[in-house]
């Protein structure tokens, strides 16, 4: 791995956090007022995100792709995970604002930090080890703070069970990379200045008849189980209802959040990126994962009463939503010809199209999660559907946010949620209208009648939330006054949610500029005479 | 007009924000949200008295105004638009969203005392949805105010609505989202069908209506994507077998929910389907044209048969509904011009009548705190007046003649006998004069039932409801107040109106259809043209028998 002045350059954000992180660490051993903490946290945050807009300003704006420097993938897409994990970051450091052990004040603060700087290496990664570094960088911390979050028996367990599964996961992901390594001998994902990366020694293999099409499916199914379990899709779900039951709520919010957008930015430079047109598997595996990923997560949701365990299926289902774009971005590059694109305009592809929802999940998720641990206390967790009854009347405003935030999640519009639904299926139906394969067509088809079927399914046990909110008498009492930190995070995530779902527009192009460095990547191999468009 | 049509859209949506927010006691709140209402009314009535009498040139849509909603300059690959504007189609029910809406407040009045800023902020935000969803001009626009009237109908059914409201809601919203996200596919295949074939991607109803007039999709396709659309919107609807939601949801729902619901939330499935299927479907409608009329007279009859035997006032005028939907679709599917004018006409009478009506219910409900039929007889001698309205309402909604109810059913009958026996070949012809048969039937059935309503409700020896306060109650009982009559006094005007000078709402409605029916009424005419040489052709000028098209 080569490492520059360039490279530092561009890892100033992450550098920063880091910094600061150990800075927390370290300093906390002083001194434990908590506030005084978050504020430099959030200080830190804010900073890091003007570094980051300072650096790609342009790049936002206008280019796709600058000319990756070695290790790291300076792009769009890279971008666009970098700044919402920076977004997460901020809205978790308010939600732990005043937290629930006095005694861990600094340490927790520190340790959300150094997970937001993993997932913003994992999203610059492109190399295998810089992305295998990174998202132990996601997981590591995420133990600290599923450990910590909520004492007892019942939280020790989660850990545990959490903990060995990720190691496996980890060890299923790096056993994948190595299938990888070997097909290709290069840790670069995507290749520059004449350097072969891993996408274009699968395509010069391709090309020369030379078949390591064995090796690669391995390295697919493998990479597809490692990643699977970070985003809990199907086979490799099982931790998820118990995990987050055993958390608080706060860090349930959390754990359906940043192990997500880590594995999907992952799954999106492995497999739409790196991995390239040869790779039918990819598509037919996502194609049957995300099927069975939203199915069982919807229906598993149906009957839940505690809201952790709820939730946790939930987030399975989106999950499913989500392959779904990810199928169809594989899928897109498979397709023979991509003229229709060029030509004069096209619908969203997949990877803009699970972008989108991701922002709009982890919106929605986050609000939901900072409203349930304000009317919590530390004594008490908010944890059956029942303690919500009558919310409507005791916290007007909490319950409104809540709605609005399951309303998302249900994708209707004018919420931010629908217009990631929107995306996904405008995605998936056009793979199927274009294509001239005839399994790819019937298959999309059958993938969008099934997601928004699924979606329907999904909306009965929202409604019922909502039901039991809006429709029930208040039984007992909850804390009246909660943390003010939560509130403010609930707040921003909700308005975000309403403020882009009437202009979605422009969320929309950033992540359509992010799909370029699929699509960009495409066009640039497909004619290669074209000089490269970047500055 | 423009400016007017988006203000009409703004208003109600704004102020329901400035309710949820504002500290503004009960009665403020009223007052308020009457005011927004009686605005949006007048520019409602503005726009709509401003529609043109005669066809502009090369103009199809009146008072357009439309802006680039996703994409910006330069990055206009997804062009979704807000683009909105109004048509013969989408004028009158535009017009009568606006008119039900002051209705529904004004039966709210003293009905609604808990949160009723929250109440009356989901009335403006569904006003909102419903004005919206008919002056859409871009599919996905239609589709966000299709959707977005589901919410706040959720909210004004759960948590004002009777005993069983919960169930009510949840089934209402979840029938209506499982239907519509289907729709929604079909809608989205639509306009990436249009994508790959011509490379153009628009999401606009016009472009699409007329690329696909040029260009229709196979057969195969048009099926698939007809099931799709009739997914969403025969339960919206209701179509005969998808009705079931609709009694429980009219029933539970407050007083203004069945009114919009049974005025404005039906009419928006009738009017997806002259505004997608007919054009953008043709040959599909036309294959599975005997289908759907059967469909919609088993509606007819069966809403009939049910109604007969309730003893609820709101579920019997609830089975009415169903069995009056029945002759909109039945006059829509019988693809040819008068029976879609019927339809189209219908559609708004049966909004007037059957949303006058619930209020009248509502009303009753007021005074006596029952639905129940059987405790209630000989009102009229106490409230002349409500009597009054309940007569004409009722007599409205079975088709006396001079009233609107019969223009509108009297066009489909018409609509349905001329398909049976003159544009179709004699084994279709045979089912279609059965059906049309049958349909009559269902005219004297709804005459039976409401008759028999009005006659236990109204007349008879009086009687009221016993219960513990029956003194009290007794001697509370008024005829209408002011602002009840005011209500129902517009709608009564607009039942005269159109009874006694139909040609006036049909020739704006008519223009608009030449464009929309034609299609169809080619695929019809050049099916049954092949397999009846002797068919005499519809008088339309523009009926070209297409050689080359694709088809059966």
């Amino acid at each position: 791995m080569l490492v520059d002045v360039n490279t530092i350059f561009w890892l100033w954000p992450e550098i920063i956090l880091v910094a600061v992180a150990s800075g927390i660490y370290i300093g906390g051993t002083w001194s434990a007022n908590r506030t005084s903490w978050a504020q430099l946290s959030l200080l830190t945050y804010v900073a890091a995100g003007f570094v980051l807009l300072s650096h790609e300003w342009s790049l936002w704006k206008i280019e796709a792709i600058l000319p990756s420097s070695g290790p790291l993938a300076i792009d769009a897409l890279g971008h666009w995970g970098r700044g919402l994990s920076l977004l997460v970051g901020i809205l978790f450091t308010c939600i732990y604002w005043k937290g629930t052990d006095r005694r861990l004040s600094s340490e927790f603060l520190g340790t959300l930090m150094m997970a937001i700087a993993g997932i913003m290496l994992v999203s610059r990664a492109n190399h295998l080890i810089l992305l295998f570094l990174g998202l132990e960088l996601v997981s590591i911390p995420t133990y600290m703070l599923l450990f910590v979050s909520r004492s007892g028996f019942q939280s020790a367990e989660s850990t545990t069970k959490y903990f060995f599964l990720n190691i496996l996961s980890s060890a299923i992901l790096l056993y994948g990379f190595s299938f990888l390594y070997g097909s290709t001998g290069t840790m670069l994902l995507t290749g520059h200045d004449g350097v072969p990366g891993i996408h274009e020694s699968l395509l010069s293999i391709a090309a020369s008849g030379q078949s390591s099409a064995m090796l690669l499916t391995i390295a697919v199914v493998l990479i597809l189980g490692g990643l699977g379990f970070k985003v809990a899709a199907v086979p490799f779900h099982f931790y998820a209802a118990d995990v987050y039951q055993g958390a608080s709520n706060a860090t349930t919010g959390l754990l359906s959040v940043v192990p997500k957008i880590a594995g999907f930015v992952a799954l999106v430079r492995l497999l739409s990126i790196a991995i390239p047109a040869t790779q039918e598997i990819a598509w037919q595996l996502l194609f049957v994962m995300a099927i069975l990923t939203m199915t069982v997560g919807n229906v598993c949701a149906l009957w839940q009463q505690n809201l952790r365990r709820l939730f946790a299926y939930s987030s399975i289902a989106h999950s499913g939503y989500m392959l779904m774009g990810l199928a169809a971005s594989t899928a897109w590059a498979v397709q023979p010809d991509t003229d229709l694109e060029i030509s004069s305009g096209s619908p969203t592809g997949g990877l803009a199209a699970l972008l989108l929802y991701l922002l709009f999940y982890t919106l929605a998720t986050i609000g939901i999660f900072a409203g349930l641990s304000f009317l919590g206390s530390e004594k008490r967790e908010v944890s059956d559907v029942n303690q919500l009854a009558g919310l409507s009347r005791r916290q007007p405003l909490v319950a409104a946010a809540l709605a609005i935030c399951l309303f998302s999640l249900a994708g209707l519009p004018p919420l931010g949620g629908f217009w990631g639904k929107f995306s996904l299926f405008v995605s998936t139906l056009s793979v199927s209208t274009s294509t001239p394969l005839d399994s790819m067509f019937s298959c999309f088809i059958i993938l969008a009648v099934v997601g928004v079927l699924n979606a329907a399914i999904a909306a009965t046990y929202y409604l019922r939330l909502i039901g039991v909110m809006y429709f029930e008498k208040p039984d007992e009492p909850l804390a009246e006054r909660g943390d003010r930190g939560c509130w403010i995070a609930m707040s921003i995530a909700t308005s975000l949610i309403v403020v882009l779902g009437f202009f979605p527009g422009r969320a929309m192009r950033s992540a359509r500029t992010a799909e370029k460095v699929q699509k960009g990547r495409f066009i640039q191999i497909l004619n290669p005479d074209e000089p490269e468009k970047a500055k | 007009m423009g400016l007017l049509l988006n203000l009409s859209l703004l208003l109600p949506l704004l102020s329901a924000v400035v309710l949820w927010f504002a500290p503004l006691n009960r009665h403020q709140v009223r007052r308020f949200a009457l005011g927004v209402t009686l605005v949006t009314l007048l520019l409602v009535i503005i726009v709509t008295a401003g529609y043109p009498a005669q066809p502009l040139e090369g103009e199809s849509v009146y008072a357009s105004s439309e802006w680039s909603w996703l994409g910006g300059v330069g990055f206009a690959e997804m062009d979704v638009r807000y683009s909105v504007g109004l048509d013969g189609l989408g004028l009158w029910l535009y017009a009568l969203s606006g008119l039900l809406m002051v209705t529904a407040v004004l039966v709210s009045w003293e009905s609604v005392k808990e949160r009723a800023g929250l109440f009356y902020g989901l009335l403006l935000l569904l006003e909102t949805g419903c004005l919206g969803v008919f002056c859409a001009r871009d599919i996905i626009l239609f589709y966000v105010f299709f959707e977005f009237t589901l919410i706040p109908l959720f909210f004004l059914i759960g948590i004002w609505g009777s005993e069983d409201r919960r169930r009510a809601a949840n089934k209402f919203f979840l029938y209506t989202l499982a239907g519509s996200v289907l729709t929604f596919l079909g809608l989205m295949s639509i306009v990436l069908l249009h994508w790959a074939h011509s490379g153009q991607l628009t999401f606009s109803i016009e472009l699409l209506t007329e690329a696909l007039r040029e260009n229709p999709l196979t057969l195969t396709y048009q099926r698939i994507i007809f099931l799709a659309l009739l997914a969403g919107f025969a339960i919206k609807i209701p179509i005969f077998p998808f009705h079931t939601w609709l009694p429980l949801a009219h029933v539970q729902a407050p007083t203004a929910g069945s009114v919009l619901l049974a005025g404005i939330m039906l009419k928006i499935g009738t009017y997806g389907f002259v505004r997608f299927n007919l054009p953008m479907l043709p040959d599909a409608t036309v294959q599975w044209m005997p289908c759907l009329l059967w469909l919609s007279v088993a509606g007819i009859i069966y809403g009939a048969l049910v109604a007969l035997v309730q003893w609820d006032m709101k579920r019997l005028i609830a089975y009415s509904s169903v069995s009056h939907l029945g002759f909109c679709t039945l006059g829509l599917f019988s693809v040819n011009r008068l029976g879609i004018e019927g339809a189209a006409l219908q559609m708004i009478n049966h909004g007037i009548s059957t949303g006058a009506l619930f209020a009248i219910v509502g009303m009753i409900y007021e005074r006596y705190h029952t639905r129940e039929i059987r405790q209630l007889a000989g009102l009229a001698a106490k409230t002349p007046w409500l009597a009054f309205f309940m007569l004409l309402f009722t007599l409205s909604s079975i088709g006396l003649p001079g009233l609107n109810g019969f223009t509108g059913e009297f066009l489909i009958l018409l609509g349905v006998f001329q398909r049976a026996w003159n544009h179709a070949d004699a084994h279709v012809g045979g089912q279609l004069t059965v059906i049309a048969i049958l349909a009559v039937f269902g005219v004297v059935l709804g005459a039976w039932y409401m008759l028999s309503l009005m006659q236990r409700l109204f007349f008879g020896r009086l009687q009221e409801p016993d219960q513990e306060h029956s003194d009290q109650l007794a001697t509370n009982i008024r005829d209408l107040s002011w602002r009840e009559f005011a209500a129902l006094a517009p709608l009564a005007v607009m039942v005269f109106w159109i009874g006694l000078q139909p040609g006036f709402f049909l020739s704006r409605i008519d223009r608009t259809l030449t464009t929309i029916i034609e299609p169809a009424e080619e695929s019809v005419s050049r099916v049954f043209q092949a397999s009846n040489r002797n068919a005499r052709r519809f008088p339309v000028e523009s009926v070209k028998s297409k050689s080359g098209g694709s088809g059966t």
